[in-house]
């Protein structure tokens, strides 16, 4: 080892330290338009959301007071509030269900080889494209409880009597629940054939030799390898269900009465239109807790599922 | 060799019998464009008897519609950029340094990716209309701006693929921590750039939430706020509600054409990535 060797080295190590510290400095400037926008625009309005659910903070007043859970007890009387809850709930585990099984045997068969398999798929996965908002008053118009409605002119042609789709309170939630999965389903049986794709074919043909039914190949080698596509795709629905705004505002406006009101509706109506800044933060606040617990129970059941296939 | 091939044909009848039926709320919209409001009532899902081209003369010289076009364009563009290119440094400088402080930073952006905007949406209506940007197309990109860290979580899962010797090799060759990030990383990570920034056009053109709560103006509507207002304007003119709707639409089907590919490879890793 000459004298030279070490001076090499030790000016090679006092660049790599100064290297270091000047990618250091970059990387906190780069991290720091995210860390600014995750401040604004996530922790300090959680936070306010959280302290203005327990006050009577309205706008108007400019001291609010602190009232503990008190707007908590408020959502559970609140006629709107309930209704939305309840509608958000059904529409979320319904619309679940419904796709769930709908788009995995709809993935099966989009998964073989048939004439127009392309064009099917394109139909089924395009009502994902356009705003849902928009579809919503489509949707309306086919529904319209009037005679001239889509689906009641034909009734009335056929000489039966029209139905009040949208404006009985029962028929108007499966109305919309009904949309939603008709909107869905078609994207969620794509992200199942992608995952479809990935079993190995030999699974098939040895099943195959051993006698197995195509029923049998169903539930003993396709289920089961999708089981983290369904995690993925009933979690996607769970959450998206839970936050559904557009379709039933735009395909009933919540109604008839509160039939088909929703959490976000609430939250909207009652925080910005009425300006119950208190009241609507509670809403939001047992809202975040429904999707945070909802998310996280998903990344650690991921977690278990890929340490179980790999 | 015949019966596989008449199943294969079962298969396709059924199939193309369902997947009409699926789509007949879009054939219905597309057909009533061409008729006048007395056609359509008469019989909404027969083809019409003639073209009428009335309707879209009608969208077609109304200037809102255009004004809306742009209005969307305007605030789609600026805020998937800055999404992209917050999300890409932030992904970035995780990559190239890993320290306490960054992976306590990097647990808490998870809250970002998780919480939905309906929470947080109340206090940001304060903030904005604080700073006088409520009734403001720079407001929307602001409130947009929150999905930077859904960016974030994709492309930096996509970065952990990479070959981190690349960027060690252009740092040796003593390129800048910024120029590096231009001239090596966003070329590698152009894919998932694409992918991601998909799925964040799809929102944030279709969205409905935000521009409704924030604008008020019709001359800052976005698309879809001007097709639910035209619903309310021609109360009984459905026709011309549904030539809205299609040129509204004809942008996002387009869309939809070119980037196909991207969203279903998007479904997956959006998928893999959690």
């Amino acid at each position: 080892m000459s004298l030279t060797a070490t001076a090499t080295i030790t000016r090679a190590k006092r660049r790599g330290r100064k290297a270091g510290w000047r990618q250091i400095t970059a990387s906190q400037a780069f991290l720091l338009p995210a860390t600014i926008i995750f401040i604004v625009l996530f922790i300090v309005p959680l936070g306010q959301s959280f302290w203005w659910s327990l006050t009577d903070f309205t706008g108007y007043n400019p001291n609010p007071n602190f009232i503990g859970f008190a707007n908590y007890a408020t959502i559970l009387q609140d006629p709107s509030m309930l209704a939305g809850l309840l509608f958000t709930l059904l529409f979320a585990v319904g619309t679940t269900v419904l796709i769930t099984a709908l788009a995995i045997p709809l993935a099966v068969q989009l998964n073989k080889v048939f004439f127009g398999r392309n064009l099917v798929r394109s139909l089924w996965f395009f009502p994902a494209i356009p705003s849902m908002a928009i579809l919503g008053l489509v949707w309306r118009y086919i529904l319209s409880p009037l005679d001239s409605g889509v689906v009641n002119s034909v009734l009335v042609k056929l000489g039966l009597d029209s139905v009040g789709w949208l404006s009985t309170d029962a028929l108007a939630k499966v109305s919309v629940i009904v949309v939603g999965v008709w909107a869905a389903t078609g994207w969620h049986a794509v992200l199942y054939t992608a995952y479809l794709q990935s079993i190995p074919a030999e699974y098939y043909e040895v099943a195959k030799i051993d006698g197995a039914t195509s029923r049998q190949q169903f539930f003993g080698i396709t289920l089961p390898l999708l089981t983290p596509a369904m995690v993925i795709s009933t979690f996607l629905l769970m959450t998206g269900g839970l936050k559904v705004f557009d379709l039933p505002y735009t395909l009933t406006n919540g109604g008839p009465g509160f039939s088909t009101y929703t959490i976000t509706q609430s939250i909207v109506v009652s925080g910005v239109g009425q300006g119950r800044y208190g009241l609507a933060s509670a809403l939001a606040v047992l809202f975040t807790f429904a999707v945070g617990i909802l998310s996280f129970s998903q990344l650690a059941l991921t977690k278990v599922i890929e340490r179980r296939f790999s | 060799m015949t019966r596989p091939l008449r199943r294969r044909i079962v298969l396709s009848v059924v199939m193309i019998a369902l997947a009409l039926f699926v789509a007949i709320p879009l054939y219905f919209i597309v057909i009533n464009t061409f008729k006048t409001q007395a056609g359509m009532v008469g019989s909404p899902l027969a083809p019409p008897t003639e073209l009428f081209f009335g309707n879209y003369h009608d969208v077609f010289t109304d200037p809102r519609i255009y004004r809306s076009f742009l209005n969307t364009l305007y605030v789609t563009a600026a805020a998937v950029l800055l999404q992209l290119l917050v999300g890409a440094l932030a992904a970035y400088a995780m990559i190239m340094h890993t320290s306490r402080l960054n992976t306590v930073i990097a647990n808490l952006l998870l809250i970002g990716f998780v919480v939905p905007g309906q929470s947080t949406l109340i206090p940001l209506y304060r903030m904005l209309v604080g700073m006088k940007l409520v009734d403001d197309l720079n407001g929307l990109i602001i409130m947009y701006l929150g999905g930077s860290i859904f960016c974030y979580f994709l492309i930096q899962g996509y970065m952990r693929t990479l070959p981190y010797e690349m960027i060690e090799a252009a740092r040796i060759d003593g390129a800048g921590a910024l120029r590096i990030f231009w001239s090596v990383v966003l070329p590698l990570i152009k894919p998932i750039l694409v992918t991601v920034g998909v799925f964040q056009t799809m929102w944030v053109w279709n969205d409905f939430l935000i521009p409704t709560v924030f604008i008020s103006s019709p001359a800052k509507r976005t698309v879809v706020l001007q097709v639910y207002n035209a619903v309310s304007e021609f109360t009984t003119d459905w026709p011309m509600f549904m030539t809205v709707s299609v040129v509204a639409l004809i942008p996002m089907v387009i869309f939809f054409i070119f980037t196909q590919r991207h969203i279903v490879s998007g479904l997956l890793a959006g998928g893999v990535k959690g």
